[in-house]
């Protein structure tokens, strides 16, 4: 894995840059105003040192750039290469297509799953077992789908190395948070 | 791709018996050679030349069957170059394996040099290399272990065409279906790791993309589009002594692999994950870790919102912070700092969340055993993250010493305190009572 410090730097360097622009567009701002900011700078930073080569730092941008309220805001934070980066997210093909897919999963997870209600009561134990165990499986890696951003249109091993990168951002950014409340 | 050694150790430990599997690793080199210069796929040929083996060939087709399976060097049109230790770390495997093996010394003095040019020349054609990080452990590891494993015997198993051929061979090999299952694991593993290595190096980060992921997922199934990297096609996929043959059970074991080396780093990654086996778990430790995570990275921005009115941070102090931490003589004074900040904090905001976990702190902070007690109940799961996590952020800096037990005690209060948020506030009351008495 990379060294973490270089990615704290970045992290660091990038935020601070973000943080500055907003704060110059926008004094006197309230407390709950001033938590979205820094949320969203921060998110915003490490997206955008990541720049586009993960799945979910690409979501997190798209899904910053979408909301209208957030937009504007959202577009200062990421400066001047803001264009060329939100034009690269749109880019990538992943959502559209995807969710079709999704649903038509569904559907077929939907039947599969009535059909396995009814086989339930003669199959033996061991078959059984397997079923159970599927399906917690596939219920957390729902729920895990959910917490990554962008994960809901990832295939299983996408999803594990999303979650890889997105684990270790996330720890930096708690690192890099915590020495700033210290300070 | 220590796990893919055992099989080199295996193919080279079969004395003529396994003139098919070796055989077929030259194949396989062949076969992805010919694709990138040639462009084209011929599984046929693959299958049609096994009858060209012969005792002096075993050298070299094991040394190169290691070489091809292994991650030497690519094609030209990649951007990573060799990576020496790898390709030396090889060369010396041939060497090694020749004196070893005691076959007869002519075919085995003869298989040397010609061993080595081959070594090369499949050197350009095969994948690329790891990271630079894992490849000169594993250069190490690979020369070293199949000297430890010389006398193990394994065949290879086949796949559809040639289990004619293979019957009198596996008849001999029969109790090594778990040693060759195992290896076959690596080889696979290794293969898949292959690709997705590749495309690791081809964007010279250590995480693979997503494009590159996919179209190595899709080249399971069917020829990729040349991209701008030039990689195999396809990914090797050989079916196990016992299992199905068919190419959906192939891909999906390739695939289950994947997920699984997967977790095996994540188990790295997430705190407390050694002991569980199993994905369910895996995913449920996953879960709560990120979730666990994400919380804070709400406290923390919640709180640096209330503590900074104008959102300006030195940037000078922060760099300070980071390179030289707090050491054992800034325990009073963090403690003292934390306790200026509290007032500013109940004075300043409303927010319940803030004023209680700054009460929590304070509490934390002061000696009264009883505000303790009453905290120290409602800790439960996020422990052991916290505690893993205040440790793993601890570790890097090597300047702290004896005082890091009191930094850790501080750390973890805090990290208690960061998780309390979502606990009943009924240690806030007494907190701020507290807080106001003194």
């Amino acid at each position: 894995m990379r060294n973490p410090s270089l990615i704290k730097e970045e992290f660091l360097k990038r935020w601070i840059i973000a943080l500055r622009r907003c704060t110059s567009l926008k004094k006197n701002m309230n407390i709950l105003e001033r938590n979205k900011v820094v949320k969203l700078s921060a998110d915003l930073a490490m997206a955008s040192a990541r720049n586009g080569t993960t799945s979910w730092s690409r979501a997190l941008i798209a899904n910053a750039t979408r909301d209208n309220d957030n937009r504007i805001l959202a577009e200062q934070i990421l400066g001047p290469e803001s264009e060329i980066l939100v034009k690269r997210v749109s880019t990538m093909p992943f959502k559209t297509c995807n969710r079709r897919k999704i649903r038509s999963k569904r559907i077929l997870k939907r039947s599969c799953s009535s059909a396995i209600r009814r086989v339930r009561k003669t199959v033996p134990r061991k078959v059984l077992a397997n079923c159970i165990a599927k399906r917690l499986i596939q219920k957390r890696t729902h729920i895990l789908k959910s917490l990554v951003p962008g994960g809901e249109f990832m295939d299983e091993t996408t999803l594990m190395e999303e979650t890889l990168d997105y684990i270790a951002y996330l720890r930096v950014q708690v690192d890099v948070m915590r020495s700033c409340t210290y300070c | 791709m220590n796990r893919a050694l055992p099989e080199m150790s295996h193919c080279l430990n079969g004395p003529g018996k396994c003139t098919d599997m070796t055989v077929l690793e030259r194949q396989r080199a062949r076969v992805r050679w010919q694709q990138s210069y040639l462009g084209g796929s011929d599984f046929g040929g693959v299958f049609l030349e096994t009858s060209q083996a012969d005792q002096v060939g075993n050298f070299q087709d094991l040394v190169v069957g290691g070489s091809s399976c292994s991650v030497l060097d690519d094609v030209g049109t990649h951007s990573v170059k060799p990576d020496p230790g790898l390709e030396n770390g090889w060369l010396e495997l041939g060497r090694l394996e020749l004196p070893n093996m005691g076959f007869g010394s002519g075919g085995s003095m003869n298989g040397s040099p010609t061993g080595l040019e081959m070594n090369s020349s499949i050197s350009k054609t095969s994948s690329c290399p790891p990271t630079e990080a894992q490849s000169a452990p594993e250069a190490k590891d690979k020369v070293s272990v199949p000297a430890e494993k010389m006398s193990s015997a394994a065949g290879r198993d086949s796949s559809k065409k040639r289990k004619a051929d293979k019957m009198q061979n596996t008849k001999v090999f029969a109790e090594d279906d778990a040693k060759y299952k195992r290896s076959k694991a690596c080889a696979e593993e290794g293969e898949s790791k292959i690709t997705t290595e590749q495309a690791r190096i081809k964007n010279n980060t250590s995480t693979p993309t997503t494009n590159n992921r996919e179209t190595s997922a899709d080249s399971s199934k069917e020829n990729s589009k040349a991209s701008e990297v030039q990689k195999p096609d396809y990914i090797h996929v050989r079916a196990r002594r016992g299992q199905a043959t068919d190419s959906h059970s192939l891909a999906e074991r390739v695939r289950r692999e994947k997920i699984s080396e997967r977790m095996k780093y994540l188990q790295d990654l997430v705190p407390g994950c050694n002991k569980i086996t199993g994905k369910a778990g895996m995913l449920d430790e996953i879960i709560n870790y990120v979730q666990s995570l994400q919380r804070q990275v709400e406290f923390l921005s919640m709180k640096l919102a209330a503590v900074n009115p104008r959102l300006d941070f030195n940037i000078d102090d922060l760099f300070a912070k980071e390179t030289v931490p707090a050491c054992s003589a800034d325990f009073p004074t963090i403690g003292m700092s934390s306790e200026m900040t509290n007032p500013a904090y109940l004075q300043f905001n409303p927010v319940q969340q803030v004023a209680a976990c700054c009460g929590f702190e304070m509490g934390l902070n002061s000696p009264d055993m009883a505000l303790r007690r009453t905290l120290s109940t409602p800790v439960s799961l996020p422990e052991p993250y916290l505690d893993a996590s205040c440790f793993t952020q601890l570790q890097p800096p090597p300047t702290w010493d004896a005082d890091l037990q009191n930094l850790l005690n501080l750390e973890f209060h805090q990290e208690r305190s960061i998780s309390f948020p979502y606990q009943p506030f009924t240690g806030s009351i007494e907190a701020s009572n507290l807080k106001m008495e003194i």
